[in-house]
């Protein structure tokens, strides 16, 4: 029993320890990725290089590349020695270098036009879209989680198309910017109404701990009144206090809000702490 | 085996000058554990409030898009006493804001400049997502991601985007779509990019990190506390079903044979012993009246006789037409 009991103790103890080590082998790097990264980066220099200058790299860029080059050739050689210190300076060398080259390389090529205005304008609207995308399945989850359908039950739906219409639009080349603007103030009304909803279910429970905190910052405000504060801002909370409540009886919880921020500046001005306990 | 029959008060029994004794193993017991459990408690009370400390993310996702903006999502503890929490945005430019609480009911959310007031209400997690255009620059070809992150964070870079400057270390690296991904630590990271077509031409291979050598090193110890706390287990079990076994094993058809015992009742008289031989050669069981005309004892000797061998567990009695009939137990153990 005692040995029972003392293993229990035992699992217990590494229970509670090991996803706290977890976490600290978690934070230890691999170091083959450092080289890994190097390499894709120095290969990456390169290319911009040979496509910017061909032959003729300017001698600072060329300087510049061979100490990142050496740096990840240092780094390779510090891996095979496990010498770990050494590989991370020698990351940070290596990719130093190539970051300064990237940066001229950048500053001279500005005027270098990869892509027509009309494909990087379509780009973006269509990086646009997607994250409208994304937001509208998100609403839609927490929609469904709710049991909202009945009220959503046609709103995206009609997002939906209104998302396909828009992909149409930047595939034949139209401007789809109008329905883009469209989308998002549909999209917002949707967010609004389940906001309401929301609020209307958590109603009950927001109700209560309002009271609660509104009880525990009368009882302060009361505690307070003999200190020395200022009596016409204590006035002011308790006045604040009874608009608060008189709100909640009527359940307008949202005005009660309202109020209540009003009241955390005055309460902020008494140094009275608005934390429930 | 003599503990066997040993009377349980022995062990407890005071000294004849009435000292009382204390077992010194009992206390050395009792203070390892309490010591265990206090450096339980010490290690408990030490992680708990770095696993529940509040306003620090739990979680920190960003993705970036070709276009450069940056869809983040992260998860927050919230101090659940209090109506409303802050929360800093990485920018003031901020699209598509949700924001959900505990029961994954919305949120009520007012942005001002770069940061978030959000009213939560007696809720202990907030999930929030919104995407951000302040984080990606871009001169020339040249993308340049910057944060100061608050903890430690996973970035998930563009397709077809290469590296190529970062300042800080990263902690890792996988390949999630043909996507780049790292996670990277808390800090100021400044990440250099540049669209390629060839950019993973040779692609990274899943790294075989530290962290999954670590987890198994952690799955093992578990393995290896379990399989040397049921070894404990069954060897103490083997122990006892062994001092069972010595009285057990001699049971055949249901009876103990003689042997075995006497071995257990050395201390039985003669005439008694006369008594069990008799029984056991009558397949274990007589009437008190055959065995008062087999050893011609009177009426008062016989009972007698018959419950000193009752007392000492040798034998049963149970009533048979109105006569006793007296039975060899079949196990000694009962009594133990």
């Amino acid at each position: 029993m005692k040995k029972l009991a003392l293993f229990t103790i035992i699992i217990l103890v590494f229970g509670t320890i090991s996803p706290s080590l977890d976490n600290q082998a978690y934070a230890q790097n691999d170091p083959s990725i450092l080289l890994r990264i190097a390499i894709q980066a120095d290969n990456q220099v390169v290319n911009q290089l040979n496509n910017i200058y061909s032959n003729q790299i300017p001698k600072n860029i060329e300087i510049l590349y061979n100490k990142g080059h050496t740096a990840v050739n240092s780094l390779d050689q510090s891996l095979s020695n496990d010498d770990i210190e050494k590989a991370k300076q020698d990351f940070l060398l290596a990719m130093n270098s190539f970051m300064q080259i990237s940066r001229i390389i950048s500053q001279s090529s500005e005027n270098v036009v990869v892509k027509t205005t009309s494909d990087i304008s379509n780009q973006k609207i269509s990086n646009e879209l997607d994250r409208l995308e994304k937001y509208v399945k998100t609403l839609e989850s927490i929609s469904k989680r709710h049991n909202d359908s009945a009220q959503n039950s046609d709103n995206f739906p009609k997002a939906y198309s209104l998302i396909k219409e828009i992909r149409n639009q930047i595939t034949t080349g139209e401007n789809p910017s109008k329905n883009i603007n469209q989308l998002k103030i549909f999209v917002d009304s949707i967010k609004n109404d389940m906001r309401k909803s929301a609020a209307e279910k958590q109603s009950i429970a927001i109700k209560q701990f309002f009271e609660r905190l509104i009880d525990q910052i009368d009882q302060k405000v009361i505690q307070v009144k003999d200190s020395g504060i200022d009596q016409t801002e204590i006035d002011k909370a308790k006045g604040l206090i009874l608009e608060i409540r008189e709100l909640l009886s009527k359940n307008q919880i949202n005005s009660a809000k309202i109020v209540y921020s009003e009241l955390k500046v005055v309460l902020k001005n008494i140094e009275i702490s608005v934390r429930i306990t | 085996m003599t503990s066997l029959i040993e009377p349980t008060q022995l062990k407890h029994s005071l000294g004849d000058d009435g000292i009382l004794f204390v077992r010194n193993d009992s206390i050395f017991d009792t203070m390892v554990k309490t010591l265990l459990l206090v450096a339980s408690m010490i290690i408990v009370a030490a992680l708990l409030p770095i696993q529940s400390s509040f306003s620090s993310p739990r979680d920190l996702d960003l993705i970036i898009y070709p276009d450069g903006t940056t869809h983040v999502t992260t998860e927050i503890e919230v101090d659940p006493f209090l109506t409303d929490y802050e929360l800093n945005l990485f920018g003031s430019t901020i699209d598509n804001l949700v924001v959900i609480g505990d029961n994954e009911f919305l949120l009520d959310t007012d942005i001002i400049d770069d940061s978030v007031l959000i009213q939560t209400f007696g809720t202990t997690v907030i999930s929030i997502e919104y995407d951000i255009h302040d984080l990606v620059s871009k001169q020339g070809k040249l993308w340049t991601f910057y944060l100061d992150s608050p903890s430690d964070f996973k970035l998930l870079l563009p397709q077809n985007s290469a590296i190529v400057g970062m300042t800080n270390l990263p902690i890792n690296m996988e390949i999630i779509n043909d996507q780049n991904q790292l996670t990277l630590s808390s800090g100021k990271t400044e990440i250099d990019y540049f669209f390629s077509t060839n950019t993973i031409t040779n692609p990274i291979v899943e790294p075989k990190n530290e962290t999954d050598y670590f987890s198994y090193l952690i799955i093992g110890g578990i393995i290896v506390i379990v399989l040397i706390g049921i070894a404990i287990f069954v060897r103490n079990k083997q122990k006892n079903l062994n001092s069972v076994e010595h009285i057990e094993i001699p049971v055949k058809n249901n009876i103990l044979n003689l042997e075995t015992i006497f071995k257990l009742k050395p201390d039985l008289r003669e005439d008694d012993k006369e008594l069990v031989k008799f029984i056991f050669n009558n397949d274990g069981e007589a009437l008190e009246s055959e065995l008062r005309k087999k050893f011609l004892q009177p009426r008062t000797t016989m009972w007698r006789a018959v419950k000193r061998l009752e007392r000492e567990g040798v034998i049963e009695i149970e009533k048979k037409d109105l006569q006793n009939l007296v039975k060899l137990r079949k196990s000694m153990e009962e009594e133990q």
